[in-house]
């Protein structure tokens, strides 16, 4: 389980995130909220991009923030970023080994668990290619296997459907859904794209201006008035 | 699951790239040994200097390709690398290659010194701290100078100056210019093994992003200090080799200007094609060398040296070995499709 308690990030005079507590248990969590709510500022205190005024966030009996953020990787945090960030000039089984190279795997152990990886996102065939001529898709998948290789706890994913076709966004949820299954990290997933969260998320939270309004079963949250009223634009009943 | 078809068209054309390069390193050191054996003193001294300094040229780009940092002090890393060597080599008499060795660990370990304050810059600013560690070499050369058989700590003397003794292997002009393109062939090995193993992946996800690399368990710091320590040890090693290429030094070959021109050159020659650096060092040693021959005030390549520069960023971002290669993978397009 992963508790959070007592969050708070200032950034000046602004509270991006406000006395944020909540308890994260399902495979997939979804963090909703409209434009500068402060949901990428939450996985930024996760990956220790920022340093949050005071709180804690408790994984599986550690404490995130003691660790110094590229240690949190080698702890099984992974994380996508809204803009992908594939690196060109290294072959797509490269992009993946990168995360494997400071674990303590085995040469042939680094090699499994990344064509499993690959072949989890469908994209063992292409190993060995060069990143530099991946379609947009292929490079969100390359991301993603970079985030389930080997043996993640958590895997933040900050907005993987962007730019994605209809077709596209369908393979993503594949994906999505079976991270669990697949290796047994719990899945932070935020995007704009509710059919996207609907559909991999049984669990969400929406933030608004830093605070959170409301948490639970997706279905219930998305039909919550005040997450209606601040999210989907509907007047507060 | 969602499956996508290979394309093997690519595949091949990498494992094609490699062989390609492998032909083209054993045609290069081929024509250096040819050209060991017909070319005369000055010339052999000249082609010495162009291996020595492809390999400094190396160093340069190896930062600049793969961690995305401008270093303007590799001129200043040779300048140590080379008075270590003369210095062991006057004082204890030990093998060229272990004082040679020693300068290259020295360099990198000055390198890695210097680059540690440095290490929350990028492009400007670190380009700058790089250059005024190369000014303040060159001042502290100008007091204390090479070593040139004295004695004391500094081993400079103003009458009967010794001369530094080559490797055993290597006492002739023409030995000794293999042997340089020997050293820079296996710098260029010791590149390579970083680029396609763990720093290789480390370094390429720093210069995408540290906030990417931070995120892949990448510790940032080890691998920039990493890099800047390996680039200052091979400017070092080939601060060493000029140093037996000349048997002594002159404090003034070293100003920091010269870090400038030749990272300016790295990037006209090519940062991202291994081949680059040789066109660098090309441009550096042999150009003015080959208009001074015609005729022509080897001060003369400074004009070209700008002429090309303006060209590589306006046109050419991946300099004259990416155009090279272009131009080269075109004219076997043509072919192939000439054959069909």
């Amino acid at each position: 389980m992963i508790s959070i308690r007592n969050v708070t990030v200032s950034f000046g005079g602004v509270i991006a995130l406000d006395r944020l507590s909540i308890d994260l248990e399902a495979p997939v969590v979804g963090v909703i909220g409209p434009n500068g709510a402060g949901k990428t500022t939450f996985l930024n205190v996760f990956s220790g991009f920022v340093v949050p005024r005071q709180g804690s966030i408790n994984a599986f009996g550690t404490e995130l923030l003691a660790m110094r953020p590229f240690r949190r990787s080698r702890w099984g945090l992974r994380r996508s970023f809204q803009k992908e960030q594939v690196v060109d000039e290294l072959s797509v089984e490269d992009n993946v080994q990168v995360v494997l190279d400071p674990l303590d795997f085995t040469p042939s152990e680094r090699k499994r668990h990344t064509a499993a990886a690959l072949d989890y996102c469908g994209i063992l065939k292409l190993r060995t290619r060069p990143a530099a001529g991946l379609n947009a898709l292929e490079r969100r998948m390359v991301e993603l296997a970079r985030c389930v290789a080997g043996r993640p706890r958590i895997i933040l994913l900050d907005e993987p459907g962007a730019g994605l076709s209809l077709t596209e966004v369908e393979q993503l949820k594949t994906v999505i859904t079976g991270m669990r299954a697949f290796n047994g990290a719990t899945t932070l997933l935020i995007d704009h794209d509710v059919d996207l969260i609907q559909a991999t998320c049984p669990v969400s939270m929406v933030l608004n201006f830093g605070a959170l309004i409301a948490s639970g079963a997706t279905r219930d949250v998305l039909t919550d008035p005040r997450v209606r009223a601040v999210y989907l634009g509907e007047e507060a009943a | 699951m969602t499956n996508f078809e290979i394309s093997s068209a690519k595949v091949e054309a990498t494992a094609g790239l490699s062989v390609r390069r492998h032909v083209m390193s054993a045609a290069i050191l081929g024509v250096l040994i040819l050209l060991s054996a017909v070319a005369n003193g000055l010339w052999l001294k000249i082609l010495t200097s162009v291996a020595i300094y492809t390999l400094t040229a190396a160093s340069i780009a190896l930062l600049y390709r793969r961690l995305g940092l401008v270093s303007l002090a590799q001129v200043a890393m040779m300048g140590i690398g080379g008075w270590v060597t003369l210095r062991l080599a006057h004082g204890t008499g030990l093998p060229f290659e272990m004082n040679v060795l020693c300068g290259g660990l020295s360099a990198g370990l000055v390198g890695m010194v210097l680059s540690y304050p440095a290490l929350r810059m990028r492009g400007l600013y670190l380009a700058l701290v790089t250059l005024m560690a190369a000014g303040g070499f060159a001042v502290l050369i100008n007091v204390i100078q090479f070593p040139n058989g004295g004695d004391g700590f500094t081993g400079f003397a103003v009458r009967s100056v010794a001369y530094m003794p080559r490797p055993l292997i290597a006492q002739s002009d023409p030995a000794y210019l293999r042997y340089c393109a020997g050293v820079t062939a296996l710098g260029f090995l010791l590149i390579r093994w970083h680029e396609t193993t763990r720093p290789g992946r480390a370094w390429a996800m720093i210069r995408r992003s540290e906030a990417c690399a931070i995120s892949a368990g990448v510790n940032v710091t080890l691998y920039k200090v990493w890099g800047l320590a390996l680039s200052g040890f091979l400017a070092g090693i080939a601060g060493g080799l000029l140093a037996g290429n000349l048997q002594l030094l002159d404090a003034r070959s070293f100003p920091a200007g010269e870090s400038v021109l030749i990272f300016a050159l790295t990037i006209v020659g090519g940062a991202w094609h291994w081949f680059g650096a040789i066109l660098t060092a090309i441009l550096y040693r042999l150009l003015p060398a080959f208009l001074n021959d015609i005729g022509v005030n080897g001060n003369a390549a400074y004009i070209i040296f700008g002429g090309a520069l303006i060209h590589a960023l306006m046109s050419a971002p991946t300099g004259l070995a990416g155009q090279l290669s272009d131009a080269a993978m075109a004219i076997r397009r043509r072919l192939k499709r000439g054959r069909t």
